[in-house]
């Protein structure tokens, strides 16, 4: 690669009247690109993906995405000066090419840019703020032909200013006093249409058959076949009798995403109310909403679970949008107890080692650098709640081996069609996904290579079981192999090693 | 295991066919003592412990029976595990813990203990204070020792015949319960003065009974308490000057006459004792004009540092032990 | 009796399989040891969800090398309480858990009534819940 694709010669102006003089310059020129800079430990750092427009050097674009998500406008304002305007720029301090983009690629050239923000740029507990400032307005920024924010590097001493997830997965299991196993759940289908009597049905059939939690799905709201206080009375009500009938903490994730504030306070108090353990939420509420919900739920000993609808809008394509890694710290961070995270194995977009990172977000208590599961920086999470990844969509009991290893104990398996679609009915779908789960928990905690004898060990069970066995007839051989779009960048002697 | 491929019979026999097993099938002995390595260890012990000729001998004849044991086990001759409790009888300081180490290990590379590791406990360990103190305490000490060896030191303490209430009996017999039911589990090794087990025993036949192998510990010679003297002083990377090794000689003559000899762990206390007169002359050394010392002055110790001792005294002022 | 899938109780991690046999227990057992997991055995003749305190079949076990210690206080367990819910409890102590991380049933009585279901009606078409457990209509220890 040329080296004007990477840096120009303009420097920093330091001399005062120069700088402020009226006019435009470059953002390198305003100070905006330090390399020489060493990140603080209390600095914010995000690392852009940017792809910068014909005849932009990489170092300028990243000027100019710093500039443009702190302190900077098109123009020179003489106003910074009465500003402690050092500390408030952000400053791009290094840019790498990413591997395997550029000339002789089929992906044209695009840089990985670290920029670090001051901790005052920012407002004690708000991710709204903060996403206002880094992803505000830099998006649709004239100088950058794409941009994708891949991480973020959050100081313990903003996390420290977040609640954090309401429950968090030691209080959730110490309250289902479910332990040692993922847990079970499964989508109540179809999606739309069910009256609430019939939609209730579903919800007791899967957890009387063994499941921990049923859940609504993203668009479940308050629609006219279905007004939502009829689905939260008969889905109590199936919750409730399920309990009963196994002796166990039932679940059902009532989702009370509605139009206003006011009208979801309303619907979670009305779970409440009936004794749900949780309630649910979707990811387009927005941030603020999603905060709130989690303040509340933290105030009324409820779990909250969030659905991550529209993620894929923006966090999908490499090269533009931001890395759904980024989504899974800002909603622990905002106080959620679950979130979709991918499954690895089913219909959903996930690379193996792509989902561990945002696992490992979710559920570490530190995590390091670790290129290749797309970490771009150690995260201390200064003892906020771990969130209990959900892996929902086109996983089926067959899977039961390559789900454990992928994803470990703490996450709630979701199995809709897998228990919906049994041929002997929906308490033999449950039964037969709870049956190859404690089967393959306790070979694996026996020792045994789950790998590679799982199928045998599925067969095993189900020679005594017979909804498994009719489970792993009717599914067994269903897999989802495509390929993934979104996959790390990192060349094994790597370049990011901030 | 590579033994196992050895193995010609039908190892899955039980005993009932006993007389059904072809006298004519082999198993190779020697697989079974090579894969274990268990002649490793006897030779570490041959190594790191001094004398103690009888006490090798029974250790080695103990690790035959059980590599022959379990040849027998595999051609489906042997079918109740074997009692493998012991006692270690001596006096203090004749090596009775570290054999017991040795034999755990011994007996986990021939898989008679799962893990290996030793438990080592007093009375104070396992016998309560008050009633309902002793079952509990007695059955954490056994938890623990699951897998591998409880060592119990001067285990005749738990008996106290002048006290007819006293907890230690409980003790016993949980002790005897769980060496009887629980075979395959741990191994226990009682130890003491050997008069004293004796009489334990006799008072206590059901414990006797289940003791399965006595281990006797001589008392060390003067020449093997001079060579046990030599291995530690160089492990604490002193030395003794040439008059030094004689007055450490003269040292063990006297000791070994007088009360509270406790063997290599008299010698030990000796040791740190000279280490302390050195330090000492070293130090006086300096207010007399004589600042600098070399690494040889901080390694060495002469017969002065020995010699100072009490036991030169008079014949019946001991060192302590 | 329950009518669920396996006609029992099915809280804990292995309740749908059929009843653990010991050696399938020690390899459990083994599991959270090779975790630095301490055990605990635990039983109860209340076995309602939301009962959290089992009794304490003794204080949970530390430094433990071996199942087999523990298997035995089961075993003492089962001898002593044959016809109450025991169950096995790992617990771990790092930081980020200080919590459980295994539970599962080792005994069970013989017959097990299981739960009823109260409702009381209260505003609206709202219901009260109270899941009751048959076996507490009977005084401690003279359940089942």
């Amino acid at each position: 690669m040329s080296n004007d694709a990477m840096t120009s010669d303009d420097k920093q102006i330091t001399d005062g009247k120069k700088r402020y003089a009226s006019g435009v310059l470059k953002y390198k020129q305003m100070g905006y690109w330090q390399p020489d800079y060493v990140p603080k430990d209390t600095d914010l750092i995000a690392l852009f993906r940017i792809t910068p427009q014909e005849g932009v050097p990489a170092d300028e674009c990243a000027a100019a995405v710093a500039g443009e998500s702190s302190t900077a406008t098109w123009t020179v304002v003489w106003t910074d000066r009465l500003t402690a305007c050092e500390l408030y720029r952000a400053k791009a301090y290094r840019v790498d090419p990413v591997p395997n983009t550029g000339p002789g690629t089929k992906t044209e050239q695009q840089f990985f840019a670290y920029i670090a923000y001051d901790l005052d740029l920012f407002e004690p507990g708000s991710i709204a703020n903060m996403t206002a400032s880094i992803i505000g307005n830099v998006f649709g920024f004239k100088a950058v032909k794409a941009l994708r924010l891949e991480d973020m590097r959050i100081p313990v001493a903003y996390l420290k200013t977040f609640q954090g997830p309401a429950t968090g997965i030691v209080v959730e299991r110490e309250r289902l006093d479910k332990f040692g196993r993922p847990l079970l759940g499964a989508t109540t289908k179809p999606k739309l249409g069910l009256s609430g009597r019939n939609y209730g049905r579903v919800v007791y059939e899967g957890l009387k058959g063994g499941l921990d939690f049923m859940k609504d799905d993203e668009n479940i709201n308050s629609q006219p076949f279905m007004h939502w206080r009829d689905r939260f009375l008969y889905c109590m009500e199936a919750v409730n009798k399920a309990a009963a009938a196994t002796g166990e903490i039932k679940g059902h994730y009532l989702n009370v995403t509605a139009g206003t504030m006011e009208e979801m306070y309303a619907r979670a108090e009305f779970a409440k109310s009936l004794g749900s353990v949780i309630i649910m939420i979707d990811l387009v509420i927005g941030y603020t909403a999603i905060q709130s919900m989690a303040v509340w739920a933290r105030k009324n000993d409820m779990i909250l679970h969030l659905h991550r609808a529209g993620n894929s809008t923006y966090s999908r394509q490499k090269n533009h949008g931001m890395n759904f890694r980024v989504i899974c710290k800002w909603m622990r961070m905002a106080g959620v107890d679950h979130i979709h995270a991918g499954t690895v194995v089913g219909k959903l977009e996930g690379d193996p080692l792509m989902i561990k990172g945002f696992y490992d977000t979710l559920r570490e208590t530190h995590s390091p650098q670790c290129l290749e599961t797309g970490l771009f920086f150690e995260q201390n999470w200064a003892s906020l709640n771990k969130v209990m990844p959900v892996a929902s969509g086109g996983i089926h009991a067959g899977q039961m081996h390559q789900l454990l290893t992928y994803l470990g104990d703490d996450v709630v398996l979701q199995f809709g069609g897998g228990t919906i679609g049994h041929p002997q009915g929906i308490q033999a779908g449950a039964t037969a996904n709870r049956v190859a789960l404690e089967a393959m928990v306790m070979a694996r905690n026996e020792g045994r290579d789950i790998w590679n004898e799982g199928p045998q060990i599925l067969r095993d069970a189900g020679k005594w079981c017979t909804p498994l066995k009719q489970a792993l007839d009717v599914w067994g051989d269903v897999t989802f192999n495509y390929e993934s779009t979104d996959t790390a960048d990192y060349a094994p002697t790597a370049t990011a090693t901030a | 295991m590579a033994a196992m491929a050895l193995v010609t019979a039908a190892r899955l026999l039980p005993l009932t066919e006993e007389a059904t097993v072809d006298d004519a099938k082999t198993v190779d002995l020697q697989a079974i003592v090579r894969d274990s390595n268990v002649t490793e260890v006897l030779d570490q012990l041959d190594r790191e412990l001094v004398g103690l000729a009888p006490v090798k001998r029974r250790i080695r004849e103990i690790a035959a029976y059980l590599a022959v044991t379990r040849a027998r086990k595999t051609l489906g001759l042997e079918a109740t595990p074997p009692s493998l409790h012991m006692c270690f009888t001596g006096n203090p300081g004749t090596g009775k813990t570290t054999v017991a180490l040795r034999m755990a290990e011994i007996l986990h590379r021939l898989g008679y203990v799962r893990k290996g590791h030793v438990v080592s406990v007093t009375r104070d360990d396992l016998v309560g204070q008050y009633i309902g103190h002793t079952a509990p305490k007695t059955k954490e000490v056994l938890k623990r020792a699951m897998g591998g060896v409880l060592f119990i030191d001067e285990a005749y303490y738990l008996y106290r015949p002048e006290n007819e209430r006293d907890y230690g009996q409980e003790s016993i017999e949980i002790l005897l319960q769980v060496m009887e039911n629980n075979r395959d589990d741990l191994v226990v090794i009682l130890a003491g003065y050997h008069d004293r087990m004796n009489t334990f025993f006799s008072s206590n036949p059901g414990m006797s009974s289940r003791i399965a192998h006595h281990v006797d510990f001589p008392d060390y010679s003067q020449p093997e308490l001079l060579s046990i003297a030599g291995k530690m002083v160089s492990a604490m990377n002193y030395r003794f000057d040439a008059d030094a090794q004689q007055a450490m000689g003269y040292y063990i003559d006297r000791r070994l006459t007088q009360p509270n000899f406790a063997n290599a762990r008299s010698v030990r206390n000796a040791l740190d004792r000279a280490r302390l007169r050195q330090a000492n002359r070293l130090f006086a050394g300096v207010g007399a004009g004589r600042p600098n010392v070399t690494a040889d002055d901080l390694s060495t110790l002469s017969a002065s540092d020995i010699l100072a001792s009490r036991v030169f005294d008079a014949p019946d002022s001991a060192d302590k032990t | 009796m329950m009518t669920n899938t396996n006609q029992r109780l099915t809280q804990g991690q292995f309740s749908f399989l059929p009843d653990l046999t010991d050696t399938q227990i020690t390899a459990q057992l083994d599991y959270a040891l090779k975790n630095g997991w301490a055990i605990g055995v635990e039983y109860t003749d209340d076995p309602h969800p939301r009962n959290t305190y089992w009794e304490m079949f003794g204080n949970p076990m530390f430094d433990l090398k071996d199942a087999a210690g523990a298997l035995m206080e089961i075993n003492s367990a089962r001898k002593t309480f044959p016809n109450q819910y025991i169950r096995v409890t790992a617990f771990d102590a790092t930081r980020g858990v200080e919590s459980p991380t295994m539970s599962y049933i080792v005994n069970r009585p013989a017959k097990e009534p299981g739960f009823g279901l109260v409702r009381q009606e209260v505003d609206g078409r709202a219901i009260r819940y109270t899941i009751h457990s048959y076996a507490t209509d009977k005084p401690e220890s003279e359940r089942y």
